[in-house]
């Protein structure tokens, strides 16, 4: 009896020392990028990046932090101090998710304060991309999401060319995975066709929706369903290269028939 | 003298519309969703993003009500029980009333009792109830034109809405005529149509003519705005004014 006893304390006390040793830190996926992927709020409704419908399908051990800021290239991410903090909270096994282009790309001269050469856009890659190594965590490479642009034949066109080919160069040279968002979201507008594919963009007609009083044309910024099917695009990406994350979608038994 | 003068100046420029609820009363149609059945979207998700700091909505709407459910199961008292003078219900049934073989079935006369006392129980609180007709199934005919899925029931919310003299948003009306615009093939874009493999929460996939994705969502509750507007109910001052967009 007292020996049952004192293995039952031995237990119980085993117990609490585990309990208190497991990891309490739940992973995160830390997502930077710009107003493709970030959050926006009410005021803004209907746009919407697909970051936000992307935290909606992961399980209860992940945690999806979406610091993706809108009109930021990788250069003024890092310039305005938005990617120190992300790296020195970064725990080991969580993620970043990396998607810039649209802004870095831009070589207009009104966008000259966020325009980055692709040589620069590599090396703030590569910056990412150690520094989240260097925590352990583990980064995920995303080629920045098209735009809607269908040429006089109704074919969609490739909209970031260089900057999706220096994501690759870095994801092969660094054996990051990349997924090609740009590529799958492309051939989904084709899929669609020049009409329909304007239903996934900011297309409002004036007084059709309160916080866009004069409507918007946009070839670039997702409504709630585009941005939706953004995130699904990058889910199924996650699960066809196998990533360790993919174990964390929420997975639903299908129904029995 | 003068300190009352100053108090009702400054009372005439700091006055504001008193706070109100819209209440939401309705089925699935209008629901807001668990994060584990979305995209599937109820109209009365995105209703909520429309309005000025001094509405709130509050979506009562449940997945599977009719009438009869709503009041039985004391969700109906729920909203009567917290009504103040100036709120407004939103009241939106018939998908489950209307269908025999369901536990919810209410037939008709029962439908329309049901619908006169909901007003009739908004009015004794001061506040105002608006009639909604069923928001529209998806559902063409071979010729490729969208038919009447709600036809009994939409006609009696049309004549309570005439004989109690209360706004009446012909809802089913203009979803059928937006989905006619969208024709059989765009309109399953408006609804929670999955291909398999597609969506984590949807693994054999989904095709639903009744309830809405996202996009469907919001374009119903564009109508229901636009007509609130047209309406002209003092509810429509309360829209948020936004200034995005204007230069």
């Amino acid at each position: 009896m007292k020996k049952y006893r004192f293995g039952l304390l031995a237990a119980t006390g085993l117990l609490a020392l585990l309990a208190f040793s497991l990891p309490s830190h739940k992973t995160k996926v830390y997502m930077i990028g710009d107003s493709t992927m970030c959050l926006y709020g009410a005021r803004q409704f209907p746009i919407t990046g697909w970051g936000m419908p992307f935290a909606d399908y992961f399980d209860q051990t992940v945690t999806i932090d979406d610091r993706a800021k809108g009109g930021r290239s990788t250069r003024t991410f890092l310039e305005e101090n938005r990617w120190r903090p992300i790296a020195d909270s970064l725990q080991p096994g969580d993620y970043v998710i990396i998607q810039f282009g649209h802004n870095d790309e831009a070589k207009e001269p009104q966008f000259a304060a966020r325009y980055t050469p692709v040589p620069d856009y590599k090396t703030n890659l590569i910056k990412f991309i150690t520094e989240s190594r260097q925590k352990n965590a583990i980064p995920i490479l995303v080629t920045p999401v098209s735009r809607r642009n269908f040429d006089k034949d109704g074919n969609a066109k490739e909209t970031h060319v260089e900057y999706t080919q220096a994501v690759f160069d870095v994801g092969k040279q660094y054996q990051v995975p990349v997924i090609d968002l740009d590529a799958k979201s492309r051939a989904l507008y084709q899929q669609l066709g020049p009409d329909r594919s304007k239903l996934l963009f900011m297309e409002l007609d004036s007084a059709e929706h309160p916080n866009y009083p004069v409507g918007r044309h946009d070839n670039t910024h997702f409504n709630e369903y585009g941005a939706r099917l953004m995130a699904e695009i990058v889910l199924n990406e996650i699960k066809a290269q196998h990533l360790a994350l993919a174990d964390k979608i929420v997975h639903k038994q299908t129904a029995a028939h | 003298m003068s300190i009352a003068l100053i108090a009702a100046i400054s009372a005439a420029f700091t006055w504001q519309p008193g706070k109100i609820t819209v209440y939401l009363a309705g089925d699935s149609t209008m629901s807001n969703k668990a994060v584990s059945a979305r995209p599937e979207t109820g109209w009365g998700m995105p209703f909520n993003a429309f309005f000025d700091t001094t509405v709130r909505v509050d979506n009562k709407a449940r997945n599977g009500r009719s009438t009869k459910s709503f009041i039985a199961e004391g969700i109906w008292k729920s909203i009567t029980d917290s009504l103040h003078t100036g709120d407004y219900v939103l009241i939106q049934f018939g998908h489950n009333d209307e269908v025999p073989t369901k536990t919810t079935y209410t037939p008709k006369a029962d439908y329309q009792a049901n619908l006169e006392r909901m007003i009739k129980e908004t009015r004794d609180k001061g506040a105002n109830p608006v009639l909604i007709t069923p928001v529209a199934r998806r559902s063409f005919d071979s010729s490729g034109n969208e038919k009447d899925t709600h036809e009994e029931y939409a006609a009696i919310v049309r004549q309570v809405a005439s004989a109690q003299q209360v706004p009446l948003i012909d809802l089913d009306k203009e979803s059928m005529a937006l989905i006619q615009k969208f024709g059989p093939d765009d309109s399953k874009l408006l609804f929670n149509y999955i291909k398999p493999g597609e969506n984590p929460n949807y693994p054999n996939g989904q095709s639903d003519n009744t309830h809405f994705s996202e996009l469907g969502a919001r374009k119903m509750a564009e109508i229901v705005l636009k007509d609130i507007k047209t309406l002209n109910l003092e509810l429509a001052s309360r829209i948020v004014v936004s200034h995005l967009g204007i230069k």
